[in-house]
């Protein structure tokens, strides 16, 4: 395996981090999607996270990851029927890379050949959705993906459960990840039913003031240089970032959620006027996820505000050719919402 | 230093071949333009020499994806009883210079998988039941035949780390063998070494900000370009001449814009590079402190033959018209007929077996039919019922291409109502998820403003960008429209055109003026379009509609509706009768 770019080494974009560590401490965000030109990082951002997930618990042995700590629903057939408390392994988060060309079978799991060949056995060898319950699901040139995977994405994404019904097998397993996507908006539109499944959603452009692109070259060539060194360099700035994500996680819970924060996440939406409760919840658990990492006791106004954006960006009813006014109406209503709320 | 223009061509080329087969997988590639023939043999010739590999590999532009990322491989499955993979191209290729032929014509997918391959110098793939990361370090000459309609996906070019462009290279050009593969074993020593100073980084990132390239990666292959040439040299530290050679090789041909102050004057004399022509002064007072961009980038032009400032100059407002190469649009043919799933079939009836549903099919009865037939001396028994067929659905795409009348009679504000009647139009080509074109014609010519695509932003953004004004070249307007409903419809796609203008054709096909000659012509191309079988729709612009435009709908065989009385709901109507 080649050696990742640090997560801390990349200069600027901060929205994108900001949304992707705001997923790893709080899964229930939805996933992140991140839309940007060629050559703002954004492959090379989520790839990086990775390095930074914490341990989990997970059933020894168990092929999807199942969490021992937690009762029955929402665990694979196998951990559910279990009456002792299983062994456990501690294990890294998994981030799965979903490879665009990948075939539908390898995705949502299909008949183990092998061991149906040498033994007659008929056994269901999981897929790649089987290997991201509990962890992240990546997808390069999301907006390329072919319509039947989408199809088979969707509908997992929203039951968080996978039910493979072929080759006579009848399985049905956890399938819980954060979907992460990226993509250049140029070469084409994105499903608006995929869209909405994700919590999350940045733009990306490139640096154009010259300090911040000298930084950026000066750093990549470094790491091309002696990755292992450049690695070694950084250590100490991952595993800090590494540990707050950890404590955040661990501290989600007891962070207070205000009643007049619910009250401006809701009107912020009817202000918007999208549709359903997504966009509410969303706020509200991303505010909550960075008050965490910011190791404070309760969400705040501020911590909405910086997160408003990024959840309520993809949520407009959408007019498909005034991509470039969401942003603005965004903000705009933003600025209305919070200045009103000062005073 | 080489004086003499011709060989300048070739000097470049010389270098590129040496640098890449020094560099190799540290900038990605080549970006070779050229057609096929002697020079580009030569120069894969050379490249092959310098590199010291034995032969280079190749990787056809329509290698279906199971060859590319590798698959099950069929014969050692059924000869050992369990899933054997097969190695994919892009793995067989690790370590190895491969060129990309007719890079131009890739489907998307293809281009996503090169990519994936330069940036991580791994493969992963998923499929077949089969899942694997291995390595797939490569070196891609991407050899791109394309003419002005059809480049290379910017995905692509955007990480290769040097662009050579051969098209106006003839055979008598070629010059002297400069290096030789010792040339490159002692420059490969020597690279570790190669010092270049935090000014000169700075200055290579400031040229490629007045260039207009957005992408770091180029910058980042610059870079190693420049320390590659000193190290070829023989220097330990990073010159001048190595600067202007990176900005020409990595840097000028990327370029969405260029300088003012290089681009006001066509054939920059040489008089920035007169000081460093003589050869004893050359390199050591300017070593220290980097040169400023705009002398580097006059370092740069200088060196450049004859004509090719010109060329890049089109090439620049190319770059920046096109953000998108046609490829993408290519690929959704490809897409068209998606598998929908498999059937137990009678193979000799035609149809693909579904390789992997069969051995599933008969996977379970295994046990049995080795019982039932013990003296059987096959590893698998598949039989006639076990044989699995993949069933394909033809859905076709549809393109909507948009005919836009941009004329100065077309006046300014109809362009506006124009435009206005064309968001309409696309908001619907959104929910029925068809591909869009633009074509606008004026002055002289008709242009494709934007290849087929399915971007709403990219057609939207073109559209506020059309300009106005000028005569109207209708018959040019209705060639155009017809090749490239021909050349999309030979893909598999749906054509239908709108076209939006007042009828008042005033430019003939041989680009004369006049109104009798413009719609004479107009007409017998409008003739020649409805035989052809596209069909189409004409809205009327006319601030009062005149006959002119029926007349031109009669002769396309077309619908005809005049903007005054077109409303979304009214426009919508017609297109969708017209393309039904």
């Amino acid at each position: 395996m080649s050696v990742a770019y640090p997560f801390t080494a990349i200069v600027g974009q901060e929205d994108m981090k900001r949304a992707l560590t705001i997923a790893a401490v709080d899964p229930g965000v939805g996933g992140v999607l991140v839309l940007g030109e060629r050559g703002t990082g954004k492959s090379t951002t989520i790839r990086a996270l990775a390095a930074l997930l914490p341990k989990i618990d997970v059933v020894k042995g168990c092929l999807y990851q199942c969490d021992p700590h937690v009762p029955r629903p929402g665990l694979c057939a196998l951990c559910g029927k279990r009456t002792e408390t299983p062994p456990t392994a501690a294990q890294t988060i998994p981030v799965v890379d979903l490879p665009l060309g990948a075939t539908e079978d390898r995705v949502v799991g299909a008949l183990d050949i092998e061991r149906a060949l040498v033994s007659g056995e008929k056994a269901f060898q999981p897929g790649l959705l089987a290997q991201a319950n509990r962890g992240f699901l990546y997808v390069d040139e999301v907006n390329l993906l072919e319509d039947h995977i989408v199809d088979a994405l969707l509908d997992v994404a929203a039951s968080g459960e996978n039910v493979v019904e072929r080759e006579g097998l009848s399985i049905r397993h956890p399938a819980r990840f954060v979907l992460v996507g990226s993509g250049n908006p140029e070469e084409g539109e994105l499903r608006p039913q995929l869209q909405d499944r994700f919590g999350l959603s940045v733009d990306v452009r490139t640096p154009t003031d010259i300090a911040t692109r000298v930084e950026i070259i000066r750093l990549r060539e470094a790491f091309d240089q002696d990755r292992e060194g450049f690695k070694k360099k950084w250590a100490r700035k991952e595993s800090a970032l590494r540990r707050k994500i950890q404590h955040a996680r661990e501290s989600l819970d007891s962070v207070d959620t205000p009643a007049m924060l619910l009250e401006t996440a809701a009107r912020l939406c009817l202000a918007l006027g999208t549709d359903g409760l997504r966009g509410e919840l969303t706020l509200v658990r991303a505010a909550r996820a960075l008050a965490a990492l910011e190791g404070q006791t309760s969400a705040t106004l501020g911590h909405l505000r910086a997160v408003a954006t990024s959840v309520l960006r993809h949520r407009l009813r959408r007019d498909p050719l005034d991509e470039s006014n969401a942003d603005t109406r965004v903000e705009r209503v933003i600025a209305e919402i919070f200045e009103g709320g000062d005073s | 230093m080489e004086t003499a223009e011709p060989s300048g061509v070739w000097e470049d080329a010389e270098w590129a071949a040496a640098l890449t087969a020094l560099l190799t997988t540290r900038i990605g590639g080549v970006h070779l333009r050229a057609p096929p023939g002697p020079v580009r043999e030569y120069w894969l010739t050379r490249l092959q020499i310098l590199s010291g590999q034995s032969r280079l590999r190749k990787i056809p532009a329509n290698v279906p994806e199971s060859r590319l990322l590798g698959g099950i491989d069929l014969a050692a499955t059924l000869a050992q009883g369990k899933p054997i993979a097969e190695r994919g191209l892009l793995t067989e290729c690790d370590d190895h210079i491969v060129i990309a032929a007719m890079a131009e014509r890739m489907p998307r997918n293809t281009i996503h998988h090169l990519c994936s391959a330069l940036d991580e110098g791994l493969i992963k793939m998923a499929r077949d039941g089969i899942e694997a990361a291995s390595a797939a370090r490569l070196t891609l000459i991407a050899a791109d035949e394309g003419t002005e309609e059809e480049t290379l996906h910017p995905a692509l070019t955007d990480r290769l780390g040097i662009s050579l462009d051969l098209e106006r290279c003839s055979i008598h050009d070629v010059g002297d063998e400069q290096f030789s593969p010792q040339h490159i074993n002692s420059a490969a020593q020597a690279l570790k070494r190669v010092h270049l100073n935090s000014a000169q980084r700075e200055t290579l990132v400031g040229v490629s900000l007045s260039l207009g390239i957005p992408s770091p990666r180029p910058t980042l292959a610059a870079l190693e370009v420049a320390r590659g040439c000193a190290a070829l040299s023989g220097r330990e530290s990073v010159a001048e001449e190595d600067l202007a050679r990176a900005v020409r090789l990595s840097l000028l041909p990327l370029a969405q814009r260029l300088p003012e102050a290089v681009a006001s004057q066509p054939e920059p004399p040489a008089e920035p590079e007169s000081d460093s022509n003589s050869p004893d002064e050359q390199t050591p007072p300017k070593e220290r402190d980097a040169p400023d961009q705009e002398h580097l980038l006059n370092a740069a032009f200088a060196q450049l033959p004859d004509g090719l400032l010109q060329q890049l100059q089109a090439r620049a407002s190319r770059n920046r018209q096109r953000s998108i190469g046609k490829s993408g649009a290519q690929q959704k043919h490809l897409l068209r007929g998606r598998p929908t799933g498999v059937f137990k079939g009678d193979y000799r009836r035609g149809g693909r077996i579904n390789i992997l549903a069969t051995l599933r099919a008969a996977a379970p009865w295994q046990p049995l039919r080795r019982r039932e037939r013990p003296d059987s001396q096959r590893a698998l028994d598949i039989r006639r019922d076990d044989i699995h067929l993949t069933r394909f659905q033809q859905r076709r795409d549809t393109l909507t291409l948009f005919v836009v009348d941009a004329s100065g009679s077309a006046a300014l504000q109809r362009l506006a109502e124009a435009k206005g009647a064309v968001e309409l139009l696309l908001a619907d080509c959104y929910v029925r998820r068809d591909q869009v074109a633009l074509i606008a014609f004026r002055e002289d010519r008709a242009e494709l403003l934007l290849p087929p695509t399915r971007s709403l932003v990219r057609a939207k953004k073109a559209l506020a960008a059309l300009p106005g004004g000028g005569a109207t070249p209708m018959a040019a307007a209705l060639d155009l429209t017809r090749e490239i409903a021909q050349r999309v419809d030979k893909g598999g796609t749906t054509v239908h055109y709108v076209l939006l203008t007042d009828g008042a054709a005033n430019i003939a096909r041989d680009g004369s003026r006049g109104r009798e000659f413009g719609t004479n012509d107009a007409l017998a191309a409008a003739k020649v379009l409805a035989a052809s079988g596209v069909a189409g729709l004409v809205i009327d612009t006319a601030q009062r509609p005149q006959p002119r435009a029926r007349d031109l709908a009669d002769a396309l065989k077309c619908p005809y509706i005049a903007l005054p009385k077109a409303d979304a709901q009214a426009l919508n109507q017609t297109i969708r009768a017209a393309s039904a």
